[in-house]
C-alpha cells in the first residue's frame, strides 16, 4: 500500500508524522512534489472547465502522486453547501479514467471529523491498537501546532527585518527541522529554538508596519501556491500579515473544543449578525464577520482571497461591500489565469492606499 | 390589503402557484414583477459584484423594479429541502444579499426553509410568516394546506401532461393558452433540455431556446416532466445521494432521459459561474459519453446572443439527424 495525499499548505508534515508513527515505511507514504505550473496544468486539463481552483490544484497534485506510484489516496469529503462535497467523487472518476488504479479514502470534513479521522487511521493500519492510533494522531497534531506557532512569528518578523528574506530563510529551515523531528519533545525543542532565532533577526527600529488581515476561502488562504505567496510579497512591502485561518486552529476547534461546546467562530458570527445571520456554506459567513472584527480591532486593511466563482465568497463579497464598517478591502480572485506581476501591482497600490490613509490619520474617517 | 411583491426570478418558476395561493388565502395581494428585460438586467448588474451569477443579478433587477409597488417583498431562505441536501450558497444568502445591495428595498419576508432542522422549526417559520398577515392560527393552517395542495397539483400537472412551468402557470392564472403545436405535428427528434428552471424558462436569459427547438421540429423534454420519484432514483444511480437539492432534479432528469427515455440528444443549459452545475453536469456528460448519446453543454451569460445560440442548436440538431440516418 502506497498512500498519497494532495498538497494543502503544510498538511503533509503532520500526515507524514502520523504515518511514520503507525509504521509506514519510507516508500509507503508518498508526498507529492511541490506544486508547480505542471500541477496546475494537469488540474486544468482534467477538471470540469468551471470547477474552482482548489479542485484543480488538488486533482493535479493527486495525479502527480499517482505518477509516483500511490495506490491509496486520502481526500476530504463533506456534505456541505459548497463544491467540496463532490471533490472526491469527481476526482476519483477522473483518476480512474486516466488509468490509475487508485483507491480513495475520504475524511469527513463537515460533520463527524474526529470520528472519521480515527476511523480512517484504523482502516489504513488494519486495526492497530487504539492507544497507538491516538498517540500517533497527537504527535502529528503537535507538529502542526509547532509549525503554525513559528509561522505567526515569521509573519511579524518579515515586515520589520533589516535584511529582507532572513525570516523566510529561517522559516524554510524550520519546516525541514520539524519535518525531521521524531518525538514530541524534539518538536518542542526545535520550535523553541527557531522562535528564538527569529526573534534575534535584526529589526528596523523605526519600522511601524501596516497591519493587514488575510481572510477568505481556507484553501487559497493556506496554500501559498494558490495565492502566489501573497504573505511573502506583503512582507517584502513591509506589511505585517495576520491570518486567523490556520490548520492548527481548525484542528483545535473542529476536533476538540467544538465537542465541548466552545464554538470556533462564535465571536465572528456574532459580529456578522447584522448582515448575515446564517451559514452560506464554505467560509462565507466567517469572512463577513471577520471584516467587521478587523475594522473594530484597528487593522489597516483586509485582503479577501477567494477562488474564482466560489459561491460562498461571492455572497460574502456582495454583503461586505455595503457594511457600515469602513476599512479598505482588496478582493483577489484566484484562478489559473492569474499572473504574479499583476498581483504585485495591485498589492503595491493597495499598500500605498493604506499608508496614505494612515498618514492622514483617518483610520475611521470617511470612505475612500 | 397588504401587497406582497414576488420577483419573477429564481424560485418563482418552481413555487409560484404555492406562494400565490398562500398569500391570497391570507388576504394579501400578490404583485409579480414584469418579464425580464434589458432594463431589469442592467439594474441588477449595476448593483452586484461582477462575479455574481446571472440569475442572482436578474433577481436583484426584479427586486428594484418592484420597489414602491409593494409593501413587502417575499424572498425565502431555502436552505435545505431534504435530509443532508442543501441549496447553492447564493440561494441561501439571497435575502441578506438583497438587503445589503438594495437599501431602498421594503421589508423582506424571509422565512427559513430548512428541513435539516426538523419539522417543528419549519412549521414555526411558516407560522411566523403568516402572523404578518393575520393573527388567526387556523386561517394560517388552512392557507398552508391549500398552498401545499396547489403545489402538488402544479407538479403533477407538469409531469402528467408534460408541459413546462410557464404553460402550467398560465393555466393556473386562467389565461387562455394556445395548444402546444409540437404535440400535434409528428416531430422527428426527441431532445431533452436540462437546466435550472430559472434559466430555461426565463425567455430573456435562454433566448426562447425551447420554442426555437420546437420550431426546428424537435420534441422537447424538460426536468419538470419527470415525476419526483423517478428523478431521485436516476440521480442516485448517477452520483449517489445528491447534496444539492435543485441539482438533483437536473442530473436526475439527465440520467432518466439518457437511460430510460432514450432520447436522441441532451442539451444542458447552464449559466456561467454556476457552482453546482460546474460539478454535476460533468457526471451527466460522462454517462452520455458512455451511452454514446449526443450531449451539448451550453453556457449562457449576460453577453450571449440569440444568433449564436440558434446556430449552435441548428448544428447540434443536424448532427443528431445525421447520426439517426446512419444508425438506421
Amino acid at each position: 500500500m502506497r498512500i498519497g495525499i494532495p498538497h494543502f499548505g503544510n498538511v503533509y508534515i503532520p500526515v507524514k508524522a502520523v504515518a511514520c508513527r503507525l509504521g509506514a515505511g519510507a516508500n509507503e507514504m508518498i508526498i507529492p512534489p511541490p506544486m508547480t505550473e505542471r500541477t496546475l496544468d494537469f488540474g486544468v486539463k482534467y477538471s470540469p472547465q468551471e470547477a474552482c481552483l482548489p479542485y484543480k490544484l488538488t486533482l493535479g497534485s493527486l495525479i502527480e502522486t499517482c505518477e509516483l506510484g500511490a495506490d491509496t489516496l486520502i481526500h476530504g469529503r463533506g456534505t456541505g453547501i459548497c463544491r467540496l462535497g463532490y471533490y472526491a467523487r469527481g476526482q476519483e472518476q477522473m483518476i480512474r479514467d486516466l488509468g490509475y488504479d487508485a483507491h480513495f479514502f475520504t475524511v469527513d470534513v463537515s460533520h463527524h471529523k474526529f470520528r472519521s479521522i480515527v476511523r480512517l487511521l484504523k482502516d489504513l493500519t488494519n486495526g492497530a491498537p487504539w492507544h497507538e492510533v491516538i498517540s500517533a494522531l497527537f504527535f502529528g497534531i503537535s507538529k502542526s501546532f509547532a509549525l503554525d506557532k513559528i509561522e505567526k512569528v515569521v509573519q511579524k518578523t518579515r515586515a520589520v527585518e533589516m535584511e529582507k528574506g532572513m525570516a523566510n530563510l529561517l522559516y524554510r529551515e524550520a519546516i525541514g527541522a520539524i519535518d525531521e523531528a521524531m518525538v514530541r519533545k524534539e518538536v518542542k525543542k526545535v520550535s523553541k529554538e527557531y522562535i528564538d532565532r527569529l526573534n534575534q533577526v535584526p529589526r528596523d527600529p523605526k519600522a511601524d508596519p501596516l497591519k493587514v488581515a488575510i481572510i477568505g476561502e481556507i484553501y487559497v488562504v493556506i496554500e501559498p501556491f494558490a495565492n502566489m505567496d501573497i504573505e511573502v510579497e506583503l512582507g517584502k512591502l513591509g506589511v505585517e500579515v495576520e491570518r486567523t485561518m490556520t490548520l492548527s486552529r481548525w484542528i483545535k476547534y473542529n476536533l476538540f473544543l467544538n465537542h465541548l461546546g466552545i464554538r470556533e467562530w462564535r465571536k465572528v458570527h456574532k459580529a456578522a449578525k447584522p448582515y448575515l445571520d446564517h451559514s452560506v456554506g464554505g467560509d462565507g459567513w466567517e469572512s463577513v464577520g471577520e471584516k467587521v472584527l478587523c475594522a473594530r480591532d484597528g487593522y489597516d486593511g483586509i485582503i479577501h482571497l477567494a477562488p474564482f466563482t466560489c459561491m460562498p465568497e461571492i455572497v460574502a463579497q456582495n454583503i461586505m461591500q455595503s457594511t457600515k464598517e469602513d476599512i479598505p478591502v482588496l478582493a483577489v480572485m484566484c484562478d489559473e489565469q492569474q499572473g504574479k506581476q499583476g498581483m504585485l501591482t495591485r498589492l503595491e497600490a493597495f499598500v500605498d492606499l493604506l499608508s496614505f490613509r494612515r498618514k492622514k490619520g483617518m483610520k475611521y474617517g470617511r470612505r475612500i | 390589503m397588504i401587497k406582497v411583491g414576488i420577483p419573477r426570478a429564481l424560485l418563482y418558476y418552481q413555487y409560484y402557484p404555492m406562494w400565490k395561493t398562500f398569500f391570497e388565502r391570507l388576504g394579501a395581494e400578490v404583485v409579480v414583477s414584469p418579464l425580464t428585460n434589458k432594463t431589469i438586467l442592467n439594474l441588477g448588474v449595476s448593483r452586484a459584484v461582477a462575479d455574481t451569477c446571472l440569475p442572482v443579478k436578474i433577481l436583484l433587477g426584479h427586486v428594484i423594479s418592484l420597489v414602491g409597488k409593494c409593501d413587502c417583498m417575499f424572498i425565502p431562505t431555502v436552505t435545505s429541502l431534504g435530509r443532508k441536501t442543501y441549496n447553492c450558497s447564493k440561494i441561501i444568502g439571497l435575502p441578506n444579499m438583497t438587503r445589503a445591495l438594495i437599501p431602498e428595498c421594503p421589508l423582506i419576508l424571509d422565512p427559513e426553509i430548512d428541513i435539516e432542522k426538523g419539522r417543528y422549526n419549519l412549521y414555526q417559520n411558516i407560522y411566523k410568516l403568516g402572523r404578518y398577515f393575520t393573527s388567526n392560527p387556523f386561517k394560517i393552517k388552512k392557507a398552508v394546506e391549500e398552498a401545499w395542495e396547489s403545489n402538488l397539483a402544479y407538479r403533477s400537472e407538469m409531469s402528467g401532461e408534460e408541459i413546462t412551468p410557464i404553460q402550467a402557470i398560465d393555466r393556473i392564472c386562467q389565461k387562455n393558452c394556445d395548444p402546444d403545436p409540437s404535440l400535434n405535428s409528428s416531430p422527428l427528434l426527441r431532445i431533452a433540455v436540462i437546466g435550472h428552471p430559472y434559466v430555461l424558462y426565463d425567455e430573456y436569459v435562454s433566448h426562447r431556446l425551447i420554442s426555437w427547438l420546437q420550431r426546428m421540429e424537435a420534441r422537447v423534454f424538460t426536468p419538470e416532466m419527470v415525476s419526483q420519484g423517478a428523478l431521485y432514483a436516476a440521480a442516485k444511480r448517477l452520483v449517489g445521494v445528491p447534496h444539492w437539492a435543485f441539482e438533483a432534479d437536473i442530473i436526475g432528469a439527465g440520467g432518466y432521459y439518457l437511460e430510460e427515455a432514450k432520447v436522441d440528444g441532451v442539451i444542458n443549459v447552464s449559466v456561467f459561474g454556476c457552482g453546482p452545475d460546474s460539478m454535476m453536469v460533468g457526471f451527466v456528460q460522462h454517462r452520455a459519453r458512455e451511452l454514446e448519446i449526443p450531449f451539448l453543454p451550453l453556457s449562457l451569460d449576460e453577453h450571449s446572443t440569440e444568433g449564436g445560440l440558434v446556430t449552435r442548436l441548428e448544428a447540434f440538431l443536424d448532427m443528431v439527424k445525421r447520426r439517426e440516418r446512419i444508425c438506421v
